[in-house]
């Protein structure tokens, strides 16, 4: 509700059809939709809880396991790979944290600060969604090249003291946080420019009439209205980022920047456990939902300010 | 209290957005203690001279002051006055009770909880404070809006176009309303309006403006008796204007007019102009009509033959067209005293009213200026 809010969903309009006909048009409309999530979202989910709680067979070969309630999968799951799961939350918080950072102000600038001018408007907004038009793969391996030895960034942060000589970006958790933080920047930028897009002007009119000077003006009122789309776009950006495991495999150095996404990868597709892999994901799952849960209730009501 | 009577003066003011000139030097001066009223058709500059008094906008020059202090260039928030904005512009994401107290917390003002609760009662909405705005009605709405505003205690409340979203039936329960809360709270308010009804019944002040000037300016009553522009006495009210010549300036202070052969008087305090052409006008309510060779009363000016070619019935008075050959229509309203319309479409009648009604304006106006683009029922 609040990530499609923050979206800038259109509100659902009216149709104007006989009542009998119309929640049979509904019921119509909806059939696609129903069956693409049965077909691609709940027998998936189904088959990978499943999976979840299988066990190997017995002298069987790699990769064959049978149907069962084996729940020491999860412990032994878990056991095993806490790190990688803690740190993919710390990673995907900390990208978060990031992208609010660089993403707000964009978006402010875009939706309030060009508000007069629909040009700037749209050429900003293609310069937020260009970097989509190019493989996902090739801008994450472009950060490498940011961020290497010889590169202006650590020859500018060397010489501010930043970086102790001989220091490094590449292969560091530094590489993965920045690559997940500008990867994901667009899901930031945009439920928040469209949230600030919604903020009538009068209302800041209204609030400097009541004494608010600018600043106060932007705390008391743009922000607790913008705050659907910083909801919308910090889920956009923490659930993905959480998952993710492109960034820490190409940015990363596989000791301690490895994320949950790369050790189910790995569980999956080389080491063929697909118990462990599949209760990872489960886990993965449960722990997002929990935290999205959490973080929901808690910025619908007003003291998250 | 600051030692001066004025709530607020603009002196010498132009806004420009562009090549358009909204306000044209304007002067104004908004006495303490008054419900003033800007009045004028769409675009004529009035809610921008609101606006330049809020802060909201800068004039291109001049000069505003509140309370004798200049605060040209000072910006909305710290000023000492408080707009009803016409979308209201109530913040969605506060409950009543904390938009009002919105202004009083900025401040840091004491007693909040106090003055807020006050306010409320003051426009009927004790029981609310808890709700959030898109709970409440459009004249609850207005009325949180007028407390959010009026909590502040500015020296100028500024009011623009409050009523303009409301209904017929609440719009003038609204207007008796706002006019109890000014007589209770003393505060200065300045109100801006195209319909000119709602200026009359509220303000002691009304400045009719058009064109970025102010036409004329002074109590409702003086306004809409002696119009001294022809946009004045079309805008406030209806008129019938008449082209003539002055013909004659007598002895008792009287200027005789010639309307199409016909001798009309005026009293020369009444007259924009004494000598040349002018615009002879009268008020529809004014005009009696005289049928079937009835004798006009002594000192009455009379205008005619003409013939009714419309009667529209209204319930409270019937409104005829007149048409006077070589002179023009005229508009006459007459109380239904005896029941229905007494003249019937087609009568041949003689106009006649006291000659004290009569007024003059200058003969070079636009005898039209102000009929058109009145959208006093949006």
């Amino acid at each position: 509700m609040t990530l499609l809010a923050g979206l800038g969903g259109a509100a659902p309009s009216q149709v104007e059809l006989p009542r009998e006909n119309r929640s049979r048009a509904y019921r119509g409309l909806l059939a696609p939709g129903l069956v693409y999530l049965v077909v691609f979202f709940v027998v998936p989910v189904a088959s990978l809880l499943a999976m979840s709680l299988y066990v190997p067979v017995q002298g069987g070969e790699l990769g064959d396991f049978r149907p069962a309630l084996h729940w020491q999968n999860y412990v032994d799951a878990v056991g095993a790979f806490w790190p990688q799961l803690v740190r993919s939350f710390w990673f995907a918080g900390l990208a978060t944290v990031a992208g609010l950072v660089i993403g707000y102000p964009i978006a402010y600038a875009i939706a309030v600060r060009a508000r007069a001018w629909p040009l700037v408007q749209r050429i900003m907004l293609i310069l937020v969604v260009a970097p989509f038009f190019t493989s996902f793969i090739l801008r994450t391996i472009a950060w490498r090249q940011i961020l290497a030895d010889e590169s202006w960034v650590v020859r500018a942060m060397t010489w501010l003291q930043l970086l102790p000589p001989g220091g490094r970006l590449t292969a560091t958790p530094f590489a993965v946080v920045c690559g997940l933080a500008y990867n994901f920047l667009p899901f930031m930028v945009l439920p928040i420019y469209a949230s600030l897009g919604r903020l009538d002007p009068r209302l800041l009119e209204a609030g400097a009439d009541l004494y608010a000077a600018p600043i106060t003006c932007f705390r008391r009122v743009t922000l607790p209205l913008s705050m659907p789309g910083v909801v919308g776009g910090t889920l956009l950006v923490f659930i993905p980022a959480a998952g993710d495991y492109v960034n820490a495999a190409l940015l990363g150095n596989n000791t301690n920047t490895a994320m949950i996404g790369q050790v189910i990868d790995q569980r999956f597709f080389r080491i063929l456990d697909y118990p462990v892999a599949a209760s990872l994901s489960v886990v993965l799952m449960v722990v997002i939902l929990a935290i999205v849960a959490a973080y929901v209730r808690r910025a619908g009501t007003e003291d998250l300010l | 209290m600051p030692a001066t009577d004025t709530a607020a003066e603009l002196r010498d003011v132009t806004k420009r957005f562009g090549a358009f000139t909204a306000v044209d030097h304007l002067d104004l001066t908004v006495p303490r203690g008054s419900f003033f009223a800007l009045l004028g058709p769409s675009g004529c500059g009035k809610t921008t001279t609101l606006r330049m008094m809020a802060g909201l906008e800068q004039p291109t020059f001049g000069n505003v002051s509140i309370e004798g202090r200049d605060v040209t260039g000072v910006p909305p928030h710290k000023r000492p006055v408080n707009t009803v904005f016409q979308s209201y512009a109530l913040f969605p994401h506060l409950s009543i009770a904390e938009n009002v107290a919105f202004g009083l917390r900025r401040k840091r003002e004491p007693d909040v909880d106090r003055r807020v609760a006050e306010a409320l009662a003051l426009v009927e909405l004790a029981d609310l404070g808890d709700r959030t705005p898109s709970q409440l009605s459009g004249g609850q709405q207005q009325r949180v809006a007028l407390a959010r505003a009026i909590v502040n205690r500015p020296a100028v409340l500024l009011l623009d176009e409050p009523l303009g979203a409301l209904d017929l039936k609440l719009r003038r329960q609204m207007q008796l309303e706002l006019k109890r809360i000014q007589t209770e709270v003393g505060i200065t308010f300045v109100h801006v309006t195209h319909d000119q009804e709602e200026a009359m019944t509220m303000a002691d002040s009304v400045a009719v403006m058009n064109r970025g000037r102010i036409e004329q300016l002074g109590a409702p009553e003086e306004l809409y008796e002696l119009p001294c522009t022809a946009f004045v006495a079309n805008f406030l009210g209806q008129s019938n204007l008449a082209r003539g010549t002055v013909v004659e300036v007598r002895a008792d202070g009287a200027l005789g007019v010639d309307v199409a052969g016909t001798r009309v008087l005026v009293r020369s305090d009444r007259a924009a102009t004494t000598g040349g052409a002018v615009l002879v006008g009268v008020r529809p309510e004014k005009i009696t009509m005289l049928v079937d060779g009835q004798e006009p009363v002594p000192g009455q000016n009379v205008l005619g033959p003409g013939v009714v070619t419309d009667v529209s019935f209204t319930g409270v008075s019937t409104q005829y067209q007149v048409e006077v050959p070589g002179i023009g229509t005229f508009g006459v309203f007459a109380q239904n005293l005896a029941g229905a319309a007494t003249v019937a479409l087609g009568a041949k009648v003689h106009l006649a009213w006291a000659a004290r009604f009569t007024f003059a304006l200058d003969g070079r106006e636009d005898a039209t200026e102000g009929t058109t683009d009145v959208d006093d029922e949006p």
